[in-house]
């Protein structure tokens, strides 16, 4: 999966997950603040969506994690994550 | 509504101020010479206790807010603040439930604590984990706040519903921080979430101080003129039964605040 679609499915599971209904996938901006002033998310749906990411691409987000609000401040933020953890479970297991 | 500043500067008022800004002092310095006395004896009793977590946070929480209500009355006496708990504690519903509040002065949560006779607070993790008051704030039962990592705000979830299980109230400034003069910051939603996963009652209180005192823009040390009163009005009890999901509680609750602070909430004076 290319970035752009991983930044697309992405959209579309905050969309599903947070039963936003009136926010269409392809209306989030991919380097604009998911939480606050952007989409206005709270760390509530913060974890809604680390157990959709875990359901979704097999990637933990763990707690007390410093990065955290990093991982999560954008769907650009968030693909960098969900890549670079792939990545360090692929390396790994070879 | 507002009460503002006097202008007058005969010798009375000058000497009135000049004697409750002496009070504020001596407030001050009592609470500085005997707050180690209360944390000792808190440690005491929380180690005595250390057995039942449970029980010894009740215990702990009858003591503190016995220790709130006398502060209050020497507040009240002394002529810094006035606020009577008993007033808000007959509103109150019994047993557990989920209190929100706006958070307009310092003394908030020793008010809201006398009035319930003890609750469980969020406290941020940079005071939570300071070595001195940790194992105290621990065994009050008070939870570890998320701070900035936001999937922390599952384990604060968590331990709510727990603290809600051994019996104990727990309040939340749904804000997160002191509310703006007049008015409300927005919402987060973990207060809503632990109310409806305990299945418990969500209380709001709205807490106005007249004239601003203790809030961001008037410290402690310029006590205005006239006595500020801080009062709590219960603003709505919601059954559990009700709740639908906690984001259309916390809209519900954000309209019912600003509908309240566009209401009664008195802008800051410029005492």
């Amino acid at each position: 999966m290319s970035e752009e679609q991983l930044a697309a499915r992405i959209k579309e599971i905050i969309v599903e997950t947070l039963a936003l209904e009136d926010v269409a996938p392809t209306s989030i901006e991919t380097d604009a603040p998911l939480f606050g002033e952007g989409l206005g998310l709270d760390s509530i749906d913060a974890l809604e969506l680390a157990l959709a990411f875990h359901k979704e691409f097999g990637v933990r987000t763990q707690e007390n994690d410093e990065n955290n609000r990093e991982y999560y401040r954008s769907v650009a933020s968030l693909v960098k994550f969900i890549t670079d953890k792939q990545a360090e479970a692929a390396s790994s297991e070879s | 509504m507002v009460a503002t500043c006097s202008t007058r500067s005969n010798p009375l008022d000058l000497a009135f101020r000049l004697g409750r800004l002496v009070a504020v002092l001596v407030t001050v310095v009592a609470y500085l010479l005997l707050a180690p006395f209360g944390q000792i004896t808190l440690a005491l009793l929380s180690w005595l206790w250390r057995k039942d977590p449970a029980r010894r946070a009740r215990r702990l929480q009858t003591f503190t807010s016995r220790a709130y209500r006398f502060m209050h009355w020497w507040l009240s006496l002394s002529r810094i603040i006035a606020f009577d708990w008993r007033r808000t504690a007959a509103n109150l519903p019994p047993g557990p439930c989920v209190v929100i509040a706006n958070h307009p002065t310092l003394v908030d949560v020793t008010a809201i604590t006398a009035a319930l006779g003890g609750a469980i607070s969020i406290v941020k993790p940079g005071v939570y984990n300071r070595a001195m008051i940790k194992p105290l704030l621990a065994g009050l039962g008070h939870v570890e706040g998320p701070g900035a990592d936001p999937i922390r705000a599952g384990k604060v979830v968590d331990d709510i519903v727990e603290r809600l299980s051994w019996g104990l109230p727990v309040v939340i400034f749904p804000e997160g921080t002191r509310s703006p003069p007049g008015g409300i910051e927005p919402f987060g939603r973990v207060a809503f979430e632990a109310a409806l996963r305990a299945q418990v009652p969500l209380v709001s209180l709205g807490l106005r101080c007249d004239p601003v005192y203790l809030s961001k823009d008037v410290p402690p040390l310029r006590p205005p003129h006239p006595m500020p009163q801080l009062t709590i009005e219960l603003l709505s009890v919601e059954d559990p039964e009700d709740a639908d999901s906690s984001r259309t509680q916390r809209a519900r609750a954000e309209e019912r605040y600003r509908t309240w602070t566009s209401e009664v909430a008195a802008p800051p004076s410029n005492s």
